[in-house]
């Protein structure tokens, strides 16, 4: 009986409750830009640190007295993602920075958007709607030059372990491709074990453990991410001697690559992979588009794919990448920190605090980005009717060394 | 009623063993998939490689044991996959890399990740909402709050300890393999042999029952879910000291699979069956299935489509044991139709 | 038994007053929605919101049979993944396309849903373990079929049925329209009573003369097709192929069942209350939007709204019990599987 009428009160207090926590969130007097930032993924450090960072630049001076910035997190279903951006148009929004669940079931909702002139840029996962701009590394051949790094270091032979990302993405598919064509080119690079790491350190540490049980010589593993997982399992199980590997940007991995000791036993990496200041970038590119400061000539635009190799490891002292430093020491950050989550080049407003906790990094001012560089096409990646460049699988920062007889 | 008395002793005795007879079954299943896939494929099935799926497979050892418990009264927990994630997070940031701070914050994890249980228990056994949503509901807001207030990874990393406890040997055993022996016989007195357990049990079988006889049932309820909570938040610490890190969709791998141990290890997720070697068996079952699988080297896709069929090959053979065991009991009993308006027939 | 067999077919007649409280509290979140956000109550605001619930409104529907015959089914997703896949690879292929695939993807359906009903009427396999099995087989099979998010949906299945039609109704309410026509059709059926009477008690229809395992795997069959059909209109929502269907959509289709107040133990509920339900969760992630919620906060709302909405749903459960006779074994079945 008592449960019964506190029962009927359930609702009635939970739509007080809703009403009082919308009147705490006023709207702005003068007139502002309203942009919203779409997040679908969550809970992981590339996401966690992405989303940091364009909140720090959107409450950075000038942007926060020009813009009232919200993010929405849509979660994995792409029609919880369709239907947060109808709330968004509806919402009056002028520009929609996403991160895209799928490359091709937004289209319709975007263009909804774009038909009422809400500007909307993606930031490393790509769509194929012509009127959305898409800002990526996805066409900086990460696949073909990793794996062509790879061949070089090993002379053209050797075991391999390929790692994975999620299985059923574009990004997945397209670096696997370039991958798979580079290695195939040398027929004394076997693969010897393959798995789906989905892009999880933990998952891969335990992968590659049980492979390494099997195929106790493999001299490299190549992974999207999860590198640091990847090289654990070879620390733990096979400490004398360390592979070839090429992969993320974690601080720990970074810092590994650079140790001597690590280097005497054989570990040679390439730091490289899409960065979460990929959305920091893109958001910068949107509000100067948004402000009139630039205008974009093609939609697709390219972000440098990170390059760092042991020799150009450099310690910071501080907490900002400054003097070409690009690691921070053991016990600042976590092992799992990933270090392309900063920018020095493209986002100096952001300070290690900034993409920790969303914050502003104080005393910064937005400083205005450089031309952009515009991207290839790649069909059903960041473009619907289009062809592929004829060398789209070939590595463009690596020289390949011929193949061994 | 003399007479039930007797069979009702012969049922108690031959009620435990086909739950055994299934767990053993299982690990036999085991077993026989590796010898096939080293028949196949030389490299397979060292020693290293089976103390490497063993030590992998302590967390989903960990977790499916409080899903077990839960599953036996009938429910089911939802939640195991965040709370984990939450576990693994706090203590990764309250450790901050020292191993002084796992003396107090080792209870504070374990404590929170109760309570976080013991609120699934409180909704299913006192508001009446059903576990599928409760555990739902509560895993949603849990993982909400704890997005907001991290963003969603540990910025901190986990006391050196805990990685070495998930890395170091013992006499060259892997420490974690050492750890899921201790855990399988505690696990499996407590769930079958304490009274407690045996009252979960019986609540499972048949919640009118327990009634009439006055079993405290929301007291165990909660007991029961805030009993997956603490595996949960083991289990994620676990896996925060074997990743060096934590982050919030860490445990998310986790949770089907929890569900698939506990049911291919013989339990019925009605409840009132199903013990935990057979979950246990059914937890490495899936360990072992995964590693053939990656083996395999075939696509994603095939490997989801053998994984699929080889759970409900599992189940098949499973039921056909069952079904010959009923069958065997009958005769020993040798009563008729009775039994199955007593048994969980009317539910499969 | 055959006493309670006519009291359960005389009950079906009365209104379900579990999808009362379901209707009552989505009335409630729409109007607090459409408060906030004045698009609401315009034709384009009405149609995206139907167009944004019709799949897990349909795949709620289908499982809701599943449940009611007291069974459980993860396939869901899975069937959904194929459908999707397959209608964006043949529907541009093949002549009559929209129709073609249409059939297609419900044969599909059906036949997982076959497999499943065979699986656990005849030969006795735990239904969550063994759907949770042919779920993962099928998102294989959808891997399988298309490796990356791709593929083309013909361009009127896309554009025609998240339309309007005479620029007035809605083409996604009509099809809710219809299925909720044959629901109500279908629950006067044998077959529809049949499917009650084995949830409730399968023994006791077993004695009646009630084909159980028949009944059984003709409802998974049916629930197969009504996978298949969400699939179809995933496919319109999205235009394309994504061979992974997330699995929090998995449990959105649950939570939208147990809202709705369909008991999870079989025996008691509607399919007209698993649709609200599905409403009640989408137009859930509206109004948090409208209302203005911090991210922070809408996943803790989410997870509030869900067992608010259950209280209200076992509100209903209390007051029919005491409708019905106090010695049946309803009263165990409504809380003993939960």
């Amino acid at each position: 009986m008592n449960m019964r009428k506190f029962q009927w009160l359930i609702p009635i207090a939970v739509g007080c409750t809703l009403m009082a926590v919308a009147n705490q969130m006023d709207a702005q007097g003068a007139k502002k830009y309203k942009v919203f930032l779409d997040m679908s993924y969550s809970g992981n450090i590339w996401q966690a640190a992405a989303a940091n960072g364009i909140k720090a630049l959107a409450t950075t001076p000038p942007y926060d007295k020009l813009i009232e910035f919200k993010t929405i997190i849509s979660g994995t279903d792409v029609q919880k993602q369709i239907s947060d951006i109808q709330s968004m148009i509806a919402a009056g929004a002028n520009a929609i920075i996403i991160y895209p669940l799928s490359p091709t079931a937004l289209n319709r909702v975007i263009r909804q958007a774009t038909d009422r002139k809400v500007l909307v840029f993606t930031y490393d996962s790509t769509v194929t709607e012509p009127s959305a701009y898409n800002v990526s590394n996805i066409t900086a051949r990460y696949g073909a030059n990793t794996a062509q790094w790879m061949v070089n270091k090993l002379g053209g032979k050797g075991e391999i372990i390929f790692n994975h990302g999620v299985a059923g993405t574009a990004v997945t598919k397209t670096y696997d491709e370039q991958a798979y064509h580079i290695f195939h080119n040398y027929p004394g690079i076997k693969i010897v074990g393959d798995f789906y790491g989905n892009w999880n350190d933990s998952i891969s540490e335990a992968e590659v453990s049980k492979i390494l049980a099997a195929h106790p010589n493999v001299d490299g593993i190549w992974t999207v991410d999860g590198t640091y997982g990847s090289l654990q399992a070879v620390l733990k199980n096979r400490p004398s001697r360390l592979v070839v590997i090429a992969g993320q940007s974690n601080n720990g991995y970074r810092l590994m690559m650079a140790d001597p000791a690590m280097q005497a036993k054989g570990l040679q990496g390439i730091s490289s992979s899409a960065g979460p200041a990929v959305g920091g970038y893109a958001f910068k590119v949107m509000m100067e588009v948004l402000l009139d400061k630039k205008k974009l000539n093609g939609h697709n635009v390219e972000y440098p794919l990170p390059w760092v190799e042991a020799k150009d490891i450099k310690a910071c002292a501080g907490d900002r990448f400054e003097n070409g430093c690009n690691v921070f020491p053991d016990g600042k950050v976590p092992p799992l920190f990933l270090d392309t989550a900063l920018d020095p080049n493209f986002l100096p407003e952001l300070s290690l605090d900034a993409v920790q906790t969303g914050n502003p990094t104080p005393a910064a001012t937005i400083q205005p980005l450089p031309d952009v560089k515009y991207a290839d096409n790649l069909p059903g990646i960041n473009c619907q009717d289009c062809k592929a460049p004829a060398d789209a699988l070939e590595p463009n920062l690596v020289t390949p060394i011929p193949v061994p007889k | 009623m003399e007479n039930t008395a007797s069979p009702k002793v012969r049922f108690t005795v031959s009620a435990l063993r086909p739950e055994t007879i299934t767990a053993l079954l299982v690990l036999l299943a085991t077993v026989l998939m590796m010898l096939i896939m080293k028949a196949l494929n030389p490299t397979f099935g060292s020693l290293e490689q089976i103390a490497a799926i063993l030590t992998t497979s302590i967390f989903l050892v960990v977790a499916s044991y409080g899903q077990g418990l839960v599953i036996l009264l009938g429910g089911i927990d939802l939640s195991i996959g965040v709370v984990m994630s939450i576990g693994g997070m706090i203590i990764a940031g309250l450790t901050n890399g020292s191993n002084q701070a796992l003396v107090w914050a080792i209870p504070v994890t374990v404590l929170s990740c109760i309570a976080i249980g013991l609120v699934n228990g409180l909704g299913v056994a006192f508001l009446k909402v059903p576990p599928f949503i409760m555990t739902l509901a509560v895993a949603t807001a849990a993982f909400g709050v704890a997005l907001g207030l991290t963003a969603g990874s540990s910025q901190r990393t986990v006391a050196p300890a805990l990685q070495q406890l998930m890395s170091a040997r013992i006499s060259g055993i892997p420490i974690p393999i050492l750890l899921i022996g201790c855990f399988l016989i505690g696990g499996s007195l407590l769930q079958s042999r304490t009274a407690e357990g045996r009252k979960l049990y019986a609540i499972g079988s048949n919640l009118a029952a327990a009634r009439i006889v006055g079993l405290p049932i929301e007291a165990l309820t909660v007991a029961a879910y805030g009993m997956s909570g603490l595996c949960a938040s083991v289990a994620g610490m676990l896996l925060a000291g074997y990743s060096s890190g934590a982050t919030l969709d860490m445990g998310d791998p986790y949770l089907m699979p929890s569900i698939a141990a506990v049911v291919i290890g013989g339990a019925s997720v009605t409840g009132g069956k199903g013990n935990y070697l057979g979950t246990f068996a059914g937890a490495v079952f899936l360990s072992a299935l995964s590693t053939i699988i990656t083996v395999l080297s075939l696509s994603q896709g095939w490997r989801n489509i053998i994984q699929g069929g080889i759970i409900v090959i599992a189940l098949t053979l499973q039921t056909k044991q069952w079904y010959l065991q009923k069958m065997a009991n009958r005769r020993l009993t040798g009563q008729g139709s009775p039994n199955r308006a007593l048994s969980q027939n009317s539910k499969v | 038994m055959v006493m309670s067999m006519k009291q359960a077919s005389r009950e079906k007649g009365r209104p379900l007053p579990s999808s009362l409280f379901a209707a009552i509290l989505y009335v409630v979140m729409f109007v607090i929605y459409s408060i906030n956000a004045p698009s609401a109550i315009t034709l384009g605001g009405i149609t995206d919101l139907l167009n944004n619930t019709i799949v897990l409104a349909i795949a709620s529907a289908g499982l809701t049979l599943i449940i009611l015959a007291a069974e459980l089914d993860l396939s869901s997703v899975g069937v959904i993944a194929v459908s999707n896949v397959l209608v964006a690879t043949v529907s541009t292929k093949m002549p009559a396309g929209t129709i073609g695939s249409l059939l297609l993807v419900c044969l599909v359906g059906l036949l997982v849903g076959l497999v499943n009903g065979w699986l656990v009427a005849f030969l006795g396999l735990q239904s969550l373990a063994c759907t949770l099995g042919t779920m993962i087989m099928c998102q294989g099979i959808a891997l399988v079929i298309l490796d990356a998010p791709g593929g083309e949906v013909a361009a009127f299945i896309m554009n025609r049925l998240t339309d309007t039609v005479f620029g007035m109704i809605p083409v996604a309410g009509l099809i809710l329209a219809m299925v909720v026509l044959a629901w109500l059709l279908f629950r006067r059926t044998r077959f529809g009573i049949a499917i009650y009477a084995v949830g409730t008690d399968a023994v006791a229809s077993h004695l009646t003369g009630i084909d159980v395992k028949g009944t059984k795997l003709r409802v998974f069959a049916l629930a197969g097709v009504a996978y298949g059909l969400a699939g179809y209109l995933l496919s319109a929502q999205t235009g394309t192929g994504d061979p992974r269907v997330s699995n929090s959509f998995l449990l959105y289709v649950f939570a939208a069942v147990a809202i709705g107040g369909t008991s999870l133990g079989g025996g008691r509920g509607g399919v007209i209350g698993s649709v609200i339900g599905a409403a009640i969760l989408t137009v859930m992630q509206k109004l948090l939007f409208a209302v203005g919620v911090a991210d922070f906060y809408t996943n803790i709302f989410s997870g509030l709204i869900m067992v608010v909405a259950i209280l209200f749903g076992n509100l209903s459960a209390i007051l029919t019990l005491h409708q019905r006779m106090p010695l049946t074994r309803h009263g165990d079945h409504g809380y003993s599987a939960q």
